[in-house]
């Protein structure tokens, strides 16, 4: 395409979005006003894979996995549905108490989900003009527009990125640190293993089964979160985890899984499982590493060769220095794994080649630093790290890791910050004292409590007194914890921005919402592969955008006008402009090591395919001479005890891994006598967080009673009254919800599971259809975050501590209301 | 053959017949003929039709041209084949064309005849090229295009401030704009180009005494002539010259060592884990290398380290006056590299031995060869917290 029919295309939405009031009209409007119809199969990419799609009549007909893609999740059924569905953000919409009373607005209508309908033009110039008022009035602390999130998938479209760009021509402001993922993990781990490790790439798959005689995957379920990833994603690990699972059935490698639950990849590759209480690993991992020292079972070679500190942690596992051996009965009594396992576990990881693999949730609870320190020095002590097969690694169940990368160069972005010595209109770096950069997920503590001192990292932080919040391609309100608590948070903001494809619960607390188009309704390039960088591939345009929608380039680019600075903002040039330096910077950066055709080659052809990668034994070279590739850590060995974080003297972080009793834990901890069941709230089987919650028919594929599953134990069903089916309270001090119940052995008493990203829709508290905005709303559908706890991890990472929650749960008994997450807002006349 | 002798004899003897004037004036014309004749079948190669008549030549540059804005553009101006490849001053043209000479063995030998062939040849065509343009500055394009009528107003900002710079220096336009009308060669193992094309090969006349920063991660040498290499010396790393010899340097690198292993590698500062130079292990001992003075404690992690001189040889090329274009650089490529998931984090948000850990942990998605990666490093390093208290 080129750019004068870009220029007829738009000219054809904006006909449509004026002649269409229902979600179907579209469709029909769409091939009446030519939108090009093509046989052939177009290539695009998504972070649920990578497809081939086929439009009939102007509409998206058939979706089928990309050629290279011999493992397609079954998401792809969800695809179309991100388009064509009842929760698309239309039109810009402004929130009627902010339409009509700006930065005075009544706040706690926030929520109530009324919204008019306004022009472009209007919604952002009321952006610019909420930009001008609070740089003017309060400066860059009262501006937070650094939360951002998963966004979709493509390089020049990236909405985080464009979002950032554009306000950051307008002002200075407020940004985050970290994310809600790995928070405590990408904190701790530099101390420890001298990187993030959570985003590093890792061995290589074919020489862990090669070498590997045990894998641990602890906390871990590979097989249900590698369907998604960061970039367009291919599912090659798939194939691995396939022949993974004939060697186990072969004997050749024995995997078990320590969890609470039995997992999908447990029961995918019909593997051991070893169950332990909630919360508990690291009092596990104690018992097996004084099971390990007084059977002399740990390498103390390699811990003399490759580590600090261990002198200085053995006597705490040992009971020298606190008086309480950390002996596997010790271990039993917290963990409820008996003796004899914790030893025999000990036995097995130190015999052979063990590959343990790091699953993310655990650190996503209070103290969640402490499981990862002290999984490293489980590693450490049996000594295989920087071996084939052997050592820990945190990031196998993500985006391809352990794919061996193609080591092609991958396509650059749409520029996030300004260019050169490009300055924003309001330039002041005054942020009043208080902190420019907070931690992820301490954000809402921050509009709660201004001016508050905090500890992180190390540093200390002064909480900025934010009055305006802009979003794009982004969801706090399904990934922050504790939604009462959000509302309080978000009656003290001023003006709350969002940029979105779809009604999100984000857009509902907003005041001006924008209709982003989605990954189909505009051209993009992608890394296709993840971190196996398998290529590129093109995000071709399947049909005009829908409604008043538009690309997030565009939405963008008319906002820098506003600004006057539309020039600066594209560096003059369009979309395609765009794409092409990309790729051709890109080929630039390959010149010699990959070939790359032209441009207009590669957009024919959809894609261009790096080839097969090298296998990779992470930290080998280390292991080789850690003299000449130290480790990041402040020594450049592996720090079983950190003097830096010990220096911090952080009582929830001393400086070597502790063993600390939690603020809630089930199974006879803390707070169980008052809400007996753990909740987890891991990523979901069937989403991306919360991308895809919205694609209606493929929702109704896994819902119970139109809401999200909650998995319960038949015994805890039984004894509540709840049968498989029924609509379920799930509730605790901070909140409640409704979801359906799915009854299942895969889950032992005290334990239920609800996936994060279910959306949040609130209704009043007793299930009438309003008061969704008020405290003590019902949420109709099932979003987990309702209920957890909203804490740092520690003074280290201050990070998300989701898994730190308790519940109880009852059959519902009040009048069902609708699920009201969906379907977008009332529209309303002024 | 008698012919031959007779006409030779005729033309040995002087003028019977004609005047002088006659045999001027004949000769003048003559010469006009021959002149204009000349001229014409010169100015004849001087036309596009002339250049892409072998295949070579109108199978590859010609075709790519036609992809550039050089071949089509708002203001319809072209410039074809000799407006860059001919220089316009005469004796420089012929110059020109009597070097062009040689293509026409390459025609006759078929050198290029082939796509392959074409591509083996590229590197080595281009390069001719740009040694020429480097030879005038860019005479060629610059023709046309005249600093002095830039608008600076109508560029964008980045555009302003490299265009500026360039125009001080009347920089020769090729320095940065190679493959702008054909496609780049394959540059293969060439390391950085784009940091080498911001901050020089390095500068020529070392002096003796003077303090210079490495621009490229170099390999050391036992002595000045040996291909021994004697470990590695850091992007960025503040030398002193003490000696040179040709194509070698002696240096001196002044830092810090841990005292663990055989003590090989030389940090920044004490308890800094900012790399300088590794030596190799046969390097560490050696005696005159390395001399070692007091020791310290490293508070941080327990370890002891001792204040190191290193005296060594290294290749001359890559040393240059000034660090901070390598910051420049360095700063530019970390806010474009690592925006593109995330906001980048502040350089002062972490110290300077956090910056390894997270760095490392990040790069997966960052597309920098290896001095980019260890250049970007080091500038986070020296910008972080350790360096800039001011809060953030």
């Amino acid at each position: 395409m080129n750019r004068r029919d870009f220029l007829k295309s738009l000219m054809a939405t904006s006909y449509i979005a004026l002649g269409s009031a229902s979600v179907l009209a579209p469709f029909n409007a769409l091939a009446a006003a030519g939108a090009k119809t093509n046989n052939d199969w177009l290539t695009t990419g998504s972070h649920f894979g990578a497809f081939k799609m086929k439009r009939k009549n102007g509409v998206i007909d058939k979706v089928i996995p990309f050629d290279s893609d011999k493992y397609p999740t079954d998401m792809i059924n969800g695809v179309k549905g991100l388009v064509y569905n009842p929760s698309r953000v239309r039109y810009p919409m402004v929130r009627l108490d902010f339409l009509i009373k700006g930065h005075k607005s009544n706040t706690s209508q926030r929520g109530d989900f009324r919204f008019v309908r306004v022009t472009w033009d209007k919604a952002l110039t009321l952006f610019k003009d909420s930009l001008d008022e609070v740089q003017t009035k309060y400066g860059p602390s009262g501006l937070h527009a650094g939360q951002t999130g998963w966004r979709a998938t493509g390089q020049l479209h990236s909405s985080t990125s464009h979002m950032q760009r554009a306000v950051g021509m307008h002002g200075n402001f407020v940004k985050k640190i970290g994310d809600y993922s790995t928070g405590a993990g990408q904190t701790i781990l530099p101390y420890i293993l001298g990187s993030t490790e959570v985003y590093a790439q890792g061995t290589s798959w074919p020489l862990i089964l090669e070498e590997s005689n045990t894998i641990i995957l602890w906390s871990n379920d590979p097989y249900k979160n590698l369907q998604i990833g960061w970039n367009a994603e291919t599912h090659e690990s798939f194939a691995y985890l396939a022949e993974l699972k004939e060697k186990v059935q072969q004997g050749k490698i024995r995997v078990i899984s320590i969890d609470p639950v039995v997992t999908k990849t447990q029961r995918y590759l019909d593997c051991e499982q070893l169950y332990v209480n909630p919360q508990t690993d690291v009092a596990l991992m104690l018992g097996i590493a004084h099971e390990m020292i007084t059977k002399k079972l740990h390498d103390e070679k390699f811990i003399e060769g490759y580590s600090l500190g261990f002198e200085r942690f053995q006597p705490y596992v040992l009971g020298e220095s606190d008086g309480l051996a950390k002996t596997p009965e010790w271990a039993s009594k917290i963990t409820g794994v008996s003796p004899e396992i914790i030893r025999d576990l000990a036995k097995v990881m130190t015999k052979g080649r063990t590959q343990i693999m790091m699953g993310w949730c655990i650190q996503r609870q209070q103290h969640g630093e402490q499981p990862y320190w002290m999984a490293a020095v489980l590693a450490t002590m049996i000594g295989q790290i920087g071996l084939p097969g052997g050592g820990i690694s945190y990031g196998h169940h993500y985006s391809s890791i352990g794919v061996p990368s193609s080591g092609a160069a991958a396509p650059g972005a749409f520029p996030r910050n300004l260019d050169g010595d490009q300055k924003p209109i309001f330039n002041s770096h005054d942020f009043k004292g208080a902190s420019s950069t907070i931690p992820v997920a301490r954000w809402i503590d921050a509009i709660l409590e201004p001016g508050k001192t905090i500890d992180a990292n190390g540093a200390k932080v002064i909480y900025p007194d934010i009055k305006m919040m802009v979003f794009s391609g982004s969801n706090p309100w399904s990934h922050h914890q504790d939604r009462n608590k959000m509302k309080q948070a978000f009656q003290k903001l001023e003006c709350v921005v969002t940029v979105d494809i779809n009604w999100t619960a984000t857009c509902r607390f907003s005041d001006i919402v924008l209709p982003a188009c989605t990954t189909l309704e505009r051209n993009d390039l992608d890394i296709y592969g993840s971190y196996a960088n398998r290529g590129i591939l093109t995000m071709q345009k399947m049909v005009e955008p829908l409604f008043d929608s538009l690309s997030d380039f565009e939405i963008f680019t008319r906002f820098a006008k506003i600004m006057g600075k539309e020039k600066e903002y594209t560096r003059g040039m369009s979309e395609f402009d765009w794409l092409k330096k990309l790729y051709d910077d890109c080929k630039a950066d390959n010149v010699g090591k990959f070939d790359m055709p032209d441009f207009d080659t590669f957009w024919k052809d959809g894609y261009v395919h790096f080839g097969e990668g090298q296998p990779w034994t992470r930290h080998a070279d280390f292991r080789n001479d850690p003299e000449i590739n130290p480790l990041g850590t402040p020594s450049g060995l592996i720090e079983i005890f950190s003097r830096k974080i010990a220096k911090f003297n952080y009582d929830d972080c001393p400086g070597h891994p502790t063993w600390i009793e939690k603020t809630e834990r089930s199974h006879g901890g803390p707070g169980s006598d008052k809400y007996p069941m753990w909740m987890q709230s891991c990523h979901p089987d069937k989403r991306l967080h919360s991308q895809m919650c919205e694609s209606q028919q493929y929702r109704e594929t896994y819902t119970v009673q139109g809401r999200e599953p909650v998995y319960l134990n038949p015994s805890d069903a039984k004894q509540r009254g709840i049968k498989d089916g029924d609509i379920v309270r799930v509730f605790n001090g901070r909140g409640q919800l409704l979801a359906g119940a799915v009854v299942s052995n895969n889950f032992p008493r005290g334990i239920i599971r609800i996936h994060e990203g279910a959306w949040y829709g609130p209704v009043g508290k007793d299930g009438s259809k309003q008061g969704g905005n008020e405290m003590g709303a019902l949420c109709s559908y099932g979003d987990p975050n309702t209920l957890t706890l909203d804490i740092g991890t520690s003074k280290l990472a201050q990070a998300c501590s989701a898994y730190t929650c308790l519940v109880d749960f009852e059959k519902y008994q009040g009048k069902v209301p609708e699920v009201s997450s969906f379907n977008g807002p009332i529209d309303t006349q002024i | 053959m008698k012919w031959f002798i007779n006409t030779w004899r005729t033309l040995n003897q002087p003028t019977k017949y004609l005047t002088l004037g006659t045999i001027s004036l004949s000769a003048f014309l003559m010469g006009i003929i021959f002149w204009g004749g000349f001229n014409t079948a010169l100015e004849m190669t001087n036309t596009e039709e002339f250049c892409i008549g072998c295949h070579s030549m109108e199978s590859k540059p010609y075709q790519e041209l036609q992809q550039t804005v050089h071949w089509s553009n708002h203001s319809g101006v072209r410039a074809t084949c000799p407006d860059c490849h001919v220089p316009h001053n005469w004796s420089r043209k012929i110059g020109r064309k009597i070097e062009a000479s040689h293509d026409v063995w390459g025609w006759l030998m078929q050198t290029v005849n082939t796509e392959e062939k074409f591509e083996s040849q590229r590197l080595e065509m281009a390069s001719r090229e740009w040694k020429r343009f480097d030879r005038d500055d860019s005479l060629a394009c610059k023709n046309c295009h005249n600093y002095d009528s830039m608008k600076w107003d109508d560029m964008s900002k980045l555009a302003q401030k490299q265009m500026k710079r360039a125009a001080e220096k009347d920089q020769s336009c090729v320095d940065c704009h190679k493959g702008i009308a054909h496609n780049l060669p394959d540059m293969g193992t060439s390391r950085a180009p784009e940091l080498i094309a911001q901050v020089g090969t390095g500068e020529t006349g070392l002096v003796v005494g003077d303090s210079y920063f490495t621009a490229l991660t170099k390999p050391l040498y036992f002595n000045d002539t040996t291909d021994v290499e004697a470990g590695t010396l850091n992007v960025a790393t503040k030398v002193t010259v003490l000696e040179t010899n040709g194509n070698r340097v002696k240096v001196g690198i002044d830092g810090w060592r841990k005292k663990i292993g055989v003590g090989r590698v030389i940090y920044f500062d004490f308890g800094l884990n900012i790399l300088s130079a590794q030596l190799s292990k046969d390097a560490a001992v050696e005696e005159g290398i390395m001399a070692v003075f007091e020791e310290k404690e490293d508070p941080m992690t327990g370890l002891k380290w001792q204040r190191a001189e290193v005296k060594i040889w290294t290749d001359s090329d890559y040393l240059v006056n000034e660090l901070q274009p390598l910051w420049d650089y360095a700063r530019d490529t970390y806010s474009s590299s690592c925006s593109v998931c995330h906001t980048q984090p502040d350089e002062k948000h972490f110290d300077a031995n956090s910056w390894p850990g997270m760095f490392q942990g990040m790069i997966a998605f960052v597309n920098m060869d290896q001095d980019t990666q260890a250049l970007v490093q080091k500038y986070l390093q020296e910008h972080s917290s350790t360096f800039d208290k001011s809060a953030h």
